[in-house]
């Protein structure tokens, strides 16, 4: 039979789990934060949040699924929390310094006028389409994370795509959408 | 769906309050885009106590400020400075007052001024002959103030505010408890 | 058909646009210090890596090992959670200036109902006299 592990070892076990869990997830945390605040200070400041509350409730996830529900869940929340608490005022992409990014493929103008774009959507549908494009996510499971109807995550999301394809067009003309 | 899980769970647990019973009406809070400048302080029990932390203990002003704010559950502002009158409606303002109610509140002032259109309404809320908060409403022609203040202030704590920070003393004798009107016009 | 094609093609670049960033280098490490630091509360005895030091003698690579870790997670720890003490002061101080600015107002206001009031008074006062 094995032997049941000691509480010590439990602990650093459970430490470097959530190293690794850090490691894992640190992109997808820090992106949900920074595509909706705009900034990246305040993004890494909420995302090292959500990770030292992640740390405190460790024990009560079951998954690594769980985990990542939970890690969406939460920071979408305190996005929204963040924002209105501290009335964040819009920062303009422009202004923002450029944090390290993988290259991209596609216009870079037109993802720039995206991100802007989406930046500047009312806060659940701004969450939505972060959550829909970024993390791949169906409606079903955003509307679980958002803890929303299923038919609120669909209809917002239609009424967004149809808003930035509408400014897209009219502020660059002529791009292939 | 939201709106009505909230006033379920409102219903249920009575003894449950949000510190903020006064709401500012949403489309109060649209006029910071017509207003030229705009002050918006929300802040709640546990916001104030922290930031009351940082008031000196060596400043009189500050420790008696910090005295004060340690009983208060929260302190609500906003402030629109316009630079044209009429940015704001009466409809707007009505909107305002209509909020102060339910039980405990009184209005104790309540002045319309026609020669220089200023505006103003205190109330008072009471809770066992205790103030437990106070709401001003302050309309002047390029400027609406909203000030709610939720705590169990006591009258005199209330008059300490005046002379803070540079601010004038609210003498309590001149305070009426009923609600004098001025002759003129309302608002 | 060409609006199921538009809406494909901006999907395609929301895709791209909204591509997933790495934080900067050390976000990872300043969590985990933020962690440690809040562990320290704790007694000493909770702390796994404490425990290390007593360890059979047979353990020591692991020993040096978790050692050398740790000294580096404390160093960088350390002055990351200085870091931090200070951005709280600095956001301390802000709220501390947000609050006083709240008493400013609600005091100025209520020096205007004072006056207002006080003009009414006097006006009556002036009307009763002429009566």
């Amino acid at each position: 039979m094995a032997e049941p592990l000691s509480a010590e070892k439990a602990a650093a076990i459970a430490e470097t789990d959530f190293a690794a869990i850090v490691r894992r997830h640190q992109a997808m945390v820090y992106s949900i934060a920074l595509r909706f605040l705009g900034d990246p200070a305040a993004a890494e400041e909420l995302a090292q949040d959500v990770f030292l509350q992640l740390h405190a409730n460790l024990n009560g996830l079951k998954s690594h699924d769980h985990v990542k529900f939970w890690l969406r869940k939460v920071t979408g929340h305190r996005c929204i929390d963040f924002r209105r608490r501290s009335r964040l005022p819009q920062v303009s992409l422009d202004e923002a310094p450029e944090p390290a990014a993988p290259v991209q493929t596609g216009d870079p103008l037109l993802s720039r006028r995206l991100q802007q774009l989406v930046a500047s959507l009312p806060e659940k549908a701004r969450l939505i389409v972060i959550l829909r494009y970024q993390e791949d996510m169906k409606a079903e499971d955003i509307a679980d994370v958002l803890a929303m109807p299923i038919g609120t995550v669909k209809s917002t999301l239609q009424r967004s795509l149809a808003m930035l394809r509408d400014k897209v067009t009219r502020t660059i003309g002529e791009v292939a959408i | 769906m939201k709106k009505l899980s909230w006033l379920i769970l409102l219903l249920a647990l009575p003894a449950l309050t949000r510190a903020q019973d006064v709401k500012i009406p949403p489309d109060v809070e649209k006029l910071s885009a017509k207003a030229k400048e705009t002050v918006e302080v929300t802040m709640d029990g546990p916001m104030l106590r922290w930031a009351s932390k940082f008031l000196s203990a060596d400043d009189p002003d500050e420790a008696k400020a910090a005295k004060l704010v340690a009983n208060l559950k929260g302190i609500y502002v906003r402030s629109y400075e316009f630079d044209e009158e009429g940015a704001y409606t009466a409809a707007e303002i009505e909107s305002l007052r209509s909020q102060v109610h339910g039980p405990g509140w009184t209005r104790v002032v309540g002045v319309r001024s026609e020669h220089d259109g200023d505006n103003v309404d205190v109330f008072f809320k009471l809770e066992n002959e205790k103030m437990a908060g106070i709401v001003i409403i302050a309309a002047e022609p390029k400027e609406l103030t909203f000030v709610n203040i939720v705590g169990p202030l006591e009258v005199d704590q209330l008059a300490d505010l005046g002379g803070e920070f540079g601010v004038p003393k609210l003498d309590q004798k001149t305070l009426p408890r009923s609600q004098p009107k001025a002759q003129g016009d309302h608002k | 058909m060409s609006v199921d094609k538009d809406t494909s093609r901006l999907e395609d670049a929301l895709k791209i646009a909204l591509r997933r960033q790495q934080p900067p280098d050390e976000f990872a490490d300043r969590v985990l210090a933020r962690a440690i630091t809040k562990e320290s509360g704790k007694p000493a005895s909770r702390l796994p890596w404490l425990r290390i030091f007593t360890r059979p003698i047979f353990a020591q690579p692991v020993v040096r090992w978790a050692t050398a870790a740790a000294l580096v997670a404390a160093l960088v720890g350390g002055g990351i959670y200085h870091r931090h003490v200070q951005r709280q002061r600095a956001e301390g101080e802000a709220a501390k200036q947000q609050l006083i600015l709240a008493l400013r107002i609600a005091g100025s206001k209520l020096q205007l109902a004072k006056s207002k009031v006080q003009h009414v008074q006097d006006q009556t006062e002036n009307q009763e006299e002429k009566e």
